[in-house]
C-alpha cells in the first residue's frame, strides 16, 4: 500500500468533476442513453404528440364552453336560489354574504401567516370571484345587485386584512375561533330563521352545487381529525372497553363503503329514532362522511405514533410529564407531523368523496351538472366540456390542498428535523 | 456484600431485596443497597447483567416485582402520586439522549419547570440559559436537537435533566453513543457535576471517569451486586473472580 507522503497538505479542494453540459449532453444522458431509452422516448414522443394534437384541435376548433357560462352560478350555489327552494323571494344574497365571510377570513389568515400562500389563495379567490362578476351571460341573467355583491368580496378581503392587521384579533387563535362562528354563521345564513324577514327558510334539500361539497368537505375535515386522533389515542391505549370501542368503531367504518353508509344514513338510521327527530339529510350525510374519515384517520395517526421512539416517552416520563402531558406535547406533536402526507390524502379522498351524496339524493356540484345537461338535451353534446371543466376544479381545489399541506411541512421542518 | 442496612437520614436511595422479571427472565435477582446523599456510584457489569435495568426501576421507568425501592423517603408503588414526586426529584440521562426532535433546545429544557413544576415561562428559562452556559453551549439554545452533535445533544440532555433541579441523577451508559472526539467533553460536564455535590448513579465503562469521581464502584453480574467498593478497592484489588474477568476484558 503505497502513501501519498509528498501530497500537499492539506489536500487541495477540488470542483465536482463535470458532467455533460447543455441541452445535447442532458438529452444523451437522460433520454437517450441507450438503446432500450431510446426506443422509450421515441414511443413517448410519439403517444405525447398524438394525443396533443387531437386534443388541441378540439380545445381549439370544437370545443364550446357555453355550458360553463350558462350553468353560471348555479355550479357553485345549485337549486338553492330557485322558486321552488326560496319561493316569492331572493335568496342569492345568502351564499354570498357567506362566501364575503371566507373572503374576509382569507384576509385575516394573509396577514396571521405573514404572506405565503395564504396570500396567494386570498388574492386567487377574491379575482375569480370579480371575474365571475364580469361574465357577460348567466342562467339567471345574473342581475346588478349580484354583480355588486360580488365585487363587494373586494373590499371584504380588505376589512379582513384590516381587521388582523390593525386589532388585536390578528392571531391564529382568534381566526381559528372566527372561523369556527363564521361556519355557523354561514349554516344559519343558508337555512334561514322562521318569521325572520328575508331569512326564510331553505329546506337542505335545495342546497347543493359546489357550495354543498366545500360544506360536508369543511366540516368532515374540521371533525374527523379530532375524532380521528381520540379514536387513535383509545386504540393505544390501556383501558380495554375504549381500546375495544375503538378497535370496533375503526374496523366497521373502514370495512364498509362510504356510500353504503351513506345509503344507510338514510334508510336504517332513521328506524331507530323517533319520527320527526331534528337531524335532516345533510347533517347525516355529514356525520356519515366524518365518521368514515374518523376512521382512517385514527389509523394514520396511530402509524405515526408508533413509529415513534420508545426513548420520547421515557424521557419525558423521567422529567415528571404526567401521561396527559406526555401525549400532548411530546408524542402526539410528533406522531402527526411524521403523517401529514398521509392526513392531507385523506382530506383530499374526503373532498372528493362529497360528490358521492348523490345516492341520497342530493345535488353537489357534479349530480347537479349531470342533471342539467339531462334536463336540457340541447346541452348533451357540451357534457364533454362541462366534465373537463368540472374535473379542472376539483383539481385547483385538491392541488391548493396538497400546496398549503407541504408549505405546512415545510414551516414546521419535517424531514430535516 | 450485604451493603450496611441501617437506613441513617442520609440515605437517598434504599433498596431491599429487588427483583424484577421479563416474562419468565429473573433480570434483576435480589438487589439490597443503600446510595448516601451526595454519592457517586458508578456502575459496572457485562451487556445484560441488569445494570440498566437496576438504575431504570430507581425512578419507575421499570417496575420491580418484588422487594422495597425508597427513594428520598418515598416508597415507590403503584401509587402514581408517589411516582410522580419521585420523578421530580430524580433526572435521567439516556443512552440515546432522547432529546425531543420538535422542540427547541431551550424548549426541551423549560417544557418540564413549566409543565410540571408550574414555574414562570421567564424563570423557566433563566434557569435553562444558566444550566445551557453550565454545559458550555449557551450559543444553541434556539436550535433544534438535530443541528447539534452527539456532544452537544447529551449535554442538552443533561441540562434538560437538571432543570428539574433534581436530587438524584441518573447516567445509563451516557457516553456510549457517542464519538470518541465527543466522549470527554460529557464527561468533563458530569466531573463538574460531580464535584458539586449532586447524587450521581452512572452505568458507564469510562473507567478512568470511574476511578476519578466515583466513591463507590458496583459489579453487577446475572442480577445482582457481585462486589462493591470504593474505586482504589475496586479497580487496584478486585476480590470477586468475575469482577477479575470482566476487568481484564475491558482493560486489555
Amino acid at each position: 500500500m503505497s502513501t501519498n507522503l509528498d501530497a500537499p497538505f492539506p489536500s487541495p479542494v477540488l470542483p465536482p468533476p463535470v458532467m455533460e453540459r447543455g441541452a445535447l449532453g442532458w438529452a444523451h444522458a437522460n433520454l437517450f442513453s441507450d438503446r432500450f431509452n431510446t426506443t422509450l422516448t421515441i414511443v413517448s414522443v410519439l403517444i405525447l404528440g398524438t394525443a396533443s394534437w387531437y386534443g388541441l384541435r378540439w380545445l381549439l376548433m370544437e370545443s364550446d364552453w357555453t355550458v360553463i357560462a350558462t350553468l353560471g352560478g348555479r355550479l357553485v350555489i345549485g337549486p338553492y336560489n330557485t322558486e321552488s327552494a326560496c319561493p316569492g323571494q331572493n335568496c342569492f344574497w345568502r351564499p354570498q354574504a357567506a362566501l364575503m365571510l371566507v373572503t374576509m377570513l382569507l384576509g385575516m389568515g394573509w396577514v396571521v401567516a405573514g404572506g405565503g400562500i395564504t396570500k396567494r389563495i386570498a388574492i386567487a379567490v377574491v379575482t375569480v370571484v370579480a371575474a365571475f362578476s364580469l361574465l357577460p351571460y348567466s342562467l339567471d341573467k345574473m342581475g346588478m345587485d349580484v354583480r355588486l355583491l360580488l365585487l363587494a368580496n373586494i373590499p371584504a378581503l380588505g376589512l379582513g386584512w384590516a381587521i388582523a392587521r390593525y386589532t388585536p384579533l390578528g392571531t391564529a387563535r382568534w381566526l381559528a375561533i372566527l372561523a369556527v362562528g363564521a361556519f355557523g354563521v354561514t349554516l344559519v345564513l343558508l337555512r334561514g330563521v322562521e318569521g325572520v324577514p328575508g331569512l326564510q327558510p331553505v329546506s337542505v334539500k335545495h342546497w347543493g352545487g359546489l357550495m354543498l361539497n366545500l360544506l360536508l368537505a369543511v366540516a368532515g375535515i374540521a371533525l374527523s381529525f379530532p375524532i380521528g386522533v381520540a379514536l387513535a389515542l383509545g386504540r393505544r391505549g390501556k383501558l380495554p372497553v375504549v381500546k375495544l370501542l375503538c378497535v370496533g368503531f375503526i374496523e366497521i367504518f373502514r370495512g364498509v363503503p362510504l356510500i353504503t353508509l351513506l345509503f344507510m344514513s338514510q334508510t336504517l338510521v332513521p328506524l331507530a329514532f323517533p319520527e320527526n327527530f331534528p337531524v335532516n339529510s345533510l347533517m347525516r350525510a355529514a356525520i356519515v362522511i366524518t365518521l368514515f374519515s374518523a376512521a382512517y384517520m385514527a389509523e394514520n395517526v396511530r402509524g405515526g405514533l408508533q413509529a415513534l421512539h420508545r426513548g420520547q416517552t421515557e424521557a419525558a416520563q423521567s422529567l415528571g410529564l404526567q401521561n396527559w402531558q406526555t401525549t400532548l406535547f411530546i408524542t402526539l406533536p410528533q406522531a402527526i407531523r411524521n403523517v401529514i402526507p398521509a392526513i392531507v390524502g385523506q382530506f383530499i379522498a374526503l373532498f372528493k368523496d362529497t360528490t358521492l351524496v348523490f345516492i341520497i339524493g342530493m345535488q353537489d356540484i357534479l349530480t347537479y351538472s349531470r342533471a342539467f345537461i339531462q334536463g336540457n338535451p340541447e346541452f348533451i353534446p357540451s357534457a364533454q366540456e362541462l366534465f373537463i371543466f368540472l374535473a379542472i376544479v376539483f383539481w385547483i381545489f385538491t392541488y391548493t390542498m396538497s400546496s398549503v399541506s407541504r408549505r405546512i411541512e415545510l414551516n414546521l421542518g419535517v424531514g430535516r428535523r | 456484600m450485604n451493603a450496611d442496612m441501617e437506613n441513617t437520614s442520609e440515605d437517598i436511595i434504599v433498596c431491599n431485596d429487588v427483583h424484577k422479571w421479563f416474562g419468565s427472565f429473573h433480570v434483576i435477582r435480589g438487589i439490597t443497597t443503600s446510595v448516601k446523599q451526595g454519592e457517586k456510584i458508578v456502575i459496572l457489569g457485562p451487556s445484560g447483567s441488569g445494570k440498566s435495568t437496576f438504575i431504570r426501576m430507581i425512578n419507575r421507568l421499570e417496575e420491580h416485582q418484588r422487594g422495597t425501592i425508597i427513594v428520598d423517603g418515598i416508597e415507590l408503588s403503584a401509587d402514581v402520586r408517589n411516582i410522580d414526586t419521585i420523578r421530580r426529584e430524580v433526572g435521567m440521562v439516556f443512552q440515546s439522549f432522547n432529546l425531543f426532535p420538535h422542540l427547541s433546545v431551550m424548549q426541551n429544557i423549560t417544557l418540564a419547570p413549566t409543565k410540571v413544576r408550574k414555574w414562570p415561562k421567564s424563570r423557566a428559562e433563566d434557569i435553562a440559559m444558566e444550566l445551557l452556559e453550565r454545559v458550555g453551549i449557551p450559543e444553541q439554545a434556539g436550535k433544534f436537537p438535530g443541528e447539534l452533535s452527539g456532544g452537544q445533544q447529551q449535554r442538552v440532555a443533561i441540562a434538560r435533566a437538571l432543570a428539574m433541579q433534581p436530587k438524584v441523577m441518573l447516567f445509563d451508559e451516557p457516553t456510549s453513543a457517542l464519538d470518541p472526539e465527543m466522549i470527554n467533553e460529557v464527561l468533563d460536564v458530569m466531573r463538574e457535576l460531580a464535584s458539586s455535590g449532586m447524587t450521581m448513579l452512572i452505568v458507564s465503562h469510562e473507567i478512568g471517569f470511574a476511578r476519578e469521581v466515583a466513591d463507590r464502584v458496583f459489579m453487577i453480574d446475572e442480577g445482582v451486586i457481585v462486589e462493591e467498593g470504593t474505586a482504589s478497592e475496586f479497580f487496584g484489588n478486585p476480590k470477586h473472580e468475575r469482577t477479575q474477568a470482566f476487568l481484564s476484558k475491558i482493560l486489555a
